[in-house]
């Protein structure tokens, strides 16, 4: 039988603040565990969290980066219960009134809905060393700002969801709000899931699976669970509610929990924070330092600016290099050339140099001269990437560039007629064999004048003249 | 002695710091109550000098070599802070809370942490790990609690005051039984950073003296907001003995007969009404008010409190620090074992009710509901507050029972924290003050309860009161 999978995430994504959510401790990766501890994040009697306001910030940038709302008022709550990685048996998180509300990511002309987006912190890490036979506990995590997403059931397809969480990491960054590096855990995806034949529109039984850690992981492990969940059906079993674990090396899910043995988590309104209001202009203004979403940008450069979906897609994915192309064209506005440079020249010394946008020595205005100079025919192609190179290495104008390295291009019709003719009359076999009907030539003497003229070589005028001249 | 007096004493050097401190050690050390846990007597001398030194220089504060106890659910860094529970018999904080770093930076003097009922659930100061308090007006009788210890260490002369916590009526309760005064302040007066949580939304610390003024004294200190605890107010403070030896000339006084029907002992209701005369024969005037939803108050903050309590207490699983049970192969037998030796049975009781109240199928019933009677009773509180400038109770429907009498009947102790529940679940200021002895010459306190931040107004009135005894 033929089934259609239904499925809804909830991915979980660390807000790049500098300190965790409720405690002054850095917010970092990495590191020896148990050193960004603190009386408060390790839940000692007594303490008391304090709500980190750039989390809220932030949190509220995600939820504009899709399209979400919002609230006024949000609250927070207690999410109860007992493992050693969460050293006050509950959670902060926000369960009654989340932060966000609604929003949307379009994907292929389907939009794919938000339910609603919360904050909540991390719970640290457990270390268990099979050999000594002990788990040890490390809290470095412990506090760290979280949002979770959570979505409608409106996915059908791996590719949906993969593109989906694409798109999500990307509009993430793109606000300042996660560095989204899935292998980091800094973003991670559960996924839920059931199918139902085709044709029918009632949800089956669903299953869980947590924690997935990359694209790749998240297509496997969707695959792996339609294809039990149909092999169940179709041997007349019938699929059990419970939370999965995928194991990558695998490519398989294991039950983690059933239904019954789901904890039940005993929320509570958490007394010891306040309720945020957030006024209508606070809103505002974080909307207003809202840089544009990468879709929005695709639509502009495949639109208005003439760019292919693929080179618009390769531009947006990387925030700095957009940023870097928009400025260039805010003050060239060649599109096109400034697309070229980027893609061709650019992309290939930042891979070479593994350096990053931020590295580079020239600033935008330099490239869109670059690009002028180009767009206005002042300069070839090949000086257009060299000049680019000079500039990537040791930084420069790109106009003094060219003037001293003899580039700009040379439109002195008497000296070009010269060295065609000189061309001409020292390649008469070639000349002969044009006129023969071998078109091909024409190309070969075009070369040979190009070297002979040299930088700055001005193909068009070139080919003019020899076309009249032959 | 006053305060007042014993700053002045200390300023005009008639006594030394250090011998103050040391006359109360030696007092505590004989201590027949059991009202201290720990007895801080180098601490307490070393801080003592330290205090010396800033009286020499001039540089006196108000609590500046003056003695004072903290109850010992409020942290105290380097000095063991056990909350009276087996499960932190041996736990040191390394921080001290809010009001404690408020007291070391004036150098006062604390001489020990005192006793009190496990995590403060109780009204018995019976339930203690190390043993029951005993009340110093009758040694066979409770102190009352959650703060007995605190309570008991003021009416016998073992500091000049102390600090205490009012999750439900824990300061005010023991003042009354004890005869001396408690004061809790309003909800986010005081900064709740260091008191081990038994109900957020309800923990108020707050001062048990000798009298209504020494209260405001102390709070003068410790009142006002603290970063470290978002629940705390920005709210200005003042000097909250200011309207000491005000008149009470036209001050309208509700009387909310709810608080002296519902099992109030006769005498006490009695007591309560003839200081209202008193009262009135300055001048006051009586309000016949009510408050009807008493009826559900116990209930609502039983239910709410130990829903809050079964979610704190949640920490102590014996991995991080506390009891640790030498029993058990996993970790959930690790915690069961853990927990299961280091909370008492009182402990117990409120967690599973807690939990209970919580769980999924109830929530609505219970913890919802309760909810939905706290506002209702904060909703009749500012009702009243519109026809009246304070509110006069009984702060116990009865004075000091035997040791032994009820505490082993949880709903008859629950229900004998009617008169008080009411201040914690509105989060208003409330002061209990002694007004008269039953015929066991037992003390007999009532309360006066004010609006939001009113502080100053019901100390006030309360210093009227005592001046007119």
């Amino acid at each position: 039988m033929s089934y259609i999978p239904v499925i809804g995430l909830e991915i979980h994504a660390e807000l790049l603040t500098d300190s965790k959510v409720f405690c002054g401790c850095a917010n970092e990766f990495g590191g020896d565990a148990n050193t960004r501890v603190c009386p408060r994040c390790s839940g000692l009697p007594g303490t008391l969290p304090i709500l980190n306001k750039q989390a809220v910030v932030l949190a509220a940038r995600a939820g504009l980066a899709i399209d979400g709302r919002v609230n006024n008022y949000s609250s927070f709550d207690r999410k109860n219960y007992f493992y050693p990685d969460l050293p006050k048996a509950y959670q902060i998180t926000q369960f009654e009134n989340p932060i966000c509300t609604g929003g949307y990511i379009e994907i292929d002309g389907k939009k794919l809905r938000i339910h609603h987006l919360h904050i909540e912190e991390d719970a640290g890490k457990l270390v268990h060393d099979d050999y000594e036979g002990i788990s040890m506990a490390d809290y470095n995590r412990c506090g760290v700002p979280l949002i979770e997403i959570v979505t409608e059931p409106d996915f059908r397809s791996v590719e949906e969801v993969q593109k989906f969480v694409e798109q999500m990491a990307l509009r993430l960054k793109y606000a300042g709000v996660c560095d989204a590096k899935m292998e980091q855990g800094s973003m991670r995806v559960d996924v839920n899931i059931s199918i139902m034949p085709a044709g029918s529109t009632v949800f089956g039984t669903r299953a869980e699976i947590k924690n997935l850690n990359s694209i790749k992981a998240i297509g496997r492990a969707i695959e792996y669970e339609i294809k039990r969940q149909s092999e169940i059906l179709d041997s007349g079993g019938t699929v059990v509610q419970e939370t999965r674990r995928f194991n990558d090396n695998h490519g398989d899910t294991k039950a983690l929990r059933s239904k019954e043995e789901a904890h039940d988590y005993r929320y509570f309104p958490e007394p010891d924070i306040p309720p945020v209001f957030m006024s209508d202009e606070e809103i505002d203004t974080i909307r207003k330092s809202m840089p544009e979403m990468p879709n929005k940008r695709f639509l502009r450069y495949t639109q208005e600016y003439g760019l292919t979906a693929e080179e618009a897609n390769l531009i947006v994915s990387d925030r700095a290099f957009s940023d870097l192309y928009d400025e260039c064209c805010f003050e060239g506005k060649c599109y096109k050339k400034t697309a070229s440079l980027m893609l061709v020249g650019l992309n290939r010394l930042l891979n070479d140099t593994q350096e990053s946008v931020s590295d580079i020595k020239f600033g935008a205005s330099e490239l869109s001269k670059l690009a002028s100079l180009w767009d206005e025919n002042k300069i070839n192609s090949n000086s257009a990437m060299e000049i680019l190179e000079r500039m990537f290495r040791s930084g420069g104008d790109p106009a003094e560039i060219a003037e001293k390295n003899g580039m700009i291009m040379t439109d002195n019709t008497d000296e070009l007629s010269g060295i065609v003719d000189k061309v001409l009359s020292e390649n008469a076999d070639a000349v002969e064999g044009y006129k023969n009907g071998n078109a091909k030539l024409f190309g070969f003497l075009m070369g040979r004048v190009i070297a002979e003229v040299g930088k700055s070589a001005n193909p068009a005028a070139i080919k003019k003249i020899l076309s009249e001249k032959i | 002695m006053k305060l007042k007096q014993m700053r002045q004493q200390l300023d005009s050097k008639e006594i030394g710091a250090k011998e103050l401190a040391f006359e109360y050690i030696e007092k505590i050390k004989i201590d027949e109550f059991n009202s201290f846990i720990t007895v801080c007597e180098d601490s307490a001398l070393q801080t003592a000098d330290a205090a010396q030194k800033m009286i020499n220089a001039g540089e006196s504060k108000a609590l500046t070599g003056i003695p004072l106890s903290v109850k010992d659910n409020i942290c105290t860094k380097g000095i063991r802070t056990t909350c009276a529970s087996r499960m932190l018999e041996d736990f040191v904080p390394p921080y001290d809370a809010a009001v404690v770093d408020k007291l070391n930076s004036q150098k006062a003097v604390i001489v020990g942490k005192t006793n009190m009922d496990e995590f403060a659930m109780g009204g018995s100061s019976q339930t203690s790990y190390f043993g029951g308090v005993k009340n110093p007006a009758d040694s066979s009788r409770v102190p009352g609690g959650s703060s007995g210890g605190a309570a008991a260490s003021v009416a016998a002369g073992l500091c000049a005051a102390a600090l205490g916590s009012d999750t439900g009526g824990s300061i005010r309760q023991p003042a009354s039984f004890c005869g001396v005064t408690g004061l809790k302040p309003t909800y986010g007066r005081v900064s709740r950073f260091g008191l081990i949580a038994f109900a957020s939304s309800f923990d108020q610390i707050g001062p048990i003296a000798s009298c209504a003024e020494d209260a405001g004294y102390v709070l003068n200190v410790i009142a006002g907001a603290d970063k470290n605890d978002m629940t705390s107010s920005e709210r200005e403070t003042e000097d909250f003995t200011s309207r000491c030896g005000m008149s009470v000339k036209g001050l309208k006084i509700g009387l909310p007969k709810e608080f002296f029907e519902n099992g109030v002992q006769e005498d006490v209701a009695k007591a309560v009404l003839l200081a209202a005369d008193k009262l009135k024969s300055e001048g006051a005037q009586i309000i016949e008010c009510s408050l009807p939803s008493l009826e559900y108050a116990v209930s609502a903050y039983y239910l709410i409190s130990s829903a809050e309590a079964a979610s704190n207490l949640a920490r102590f699983d014996g991995v991080k620090y506390g009891h640790r049970s030498k029993n058990g192969d996993s970790y959930s037998e690790l915690i069961e074992n853990s927990r299961n030796e280091g909370f008492g049975d009182e402990v117990k009781r409120r967690i599973l009710l807690g939990n209970y109240a919580l769980s999924s199928g109830y929530y609505d019933a219970y913890y919802k509901n309760a909810s939905r009677i706290r506002t209702k009773i904060k909703g009749d509180y500012s009702g009243l507050f519109e026809k009246c400038d304070v509110i006069l109770t009984p702060t116990a429907p009865t004075t000091a029972y035997k040791i032994g009498f009820q505490e082993n009947d949880p709903v008859k102790m629950y229900m004998s924290d009617i008169c008080t529940v009411t201040a914690n679940i509105a989060g208003l200021p409330s002061i209990s003050i002694p007004c008269g002895a039953d015929e066991s010459n037992m003390p007999i306190g009532m309360s006066i309860t004010g609006n939001y931040y009113n502080e100053s107004l019901i100390i006030g009135v309360a210093d009227a009161y005592e001046k007119l005894r």
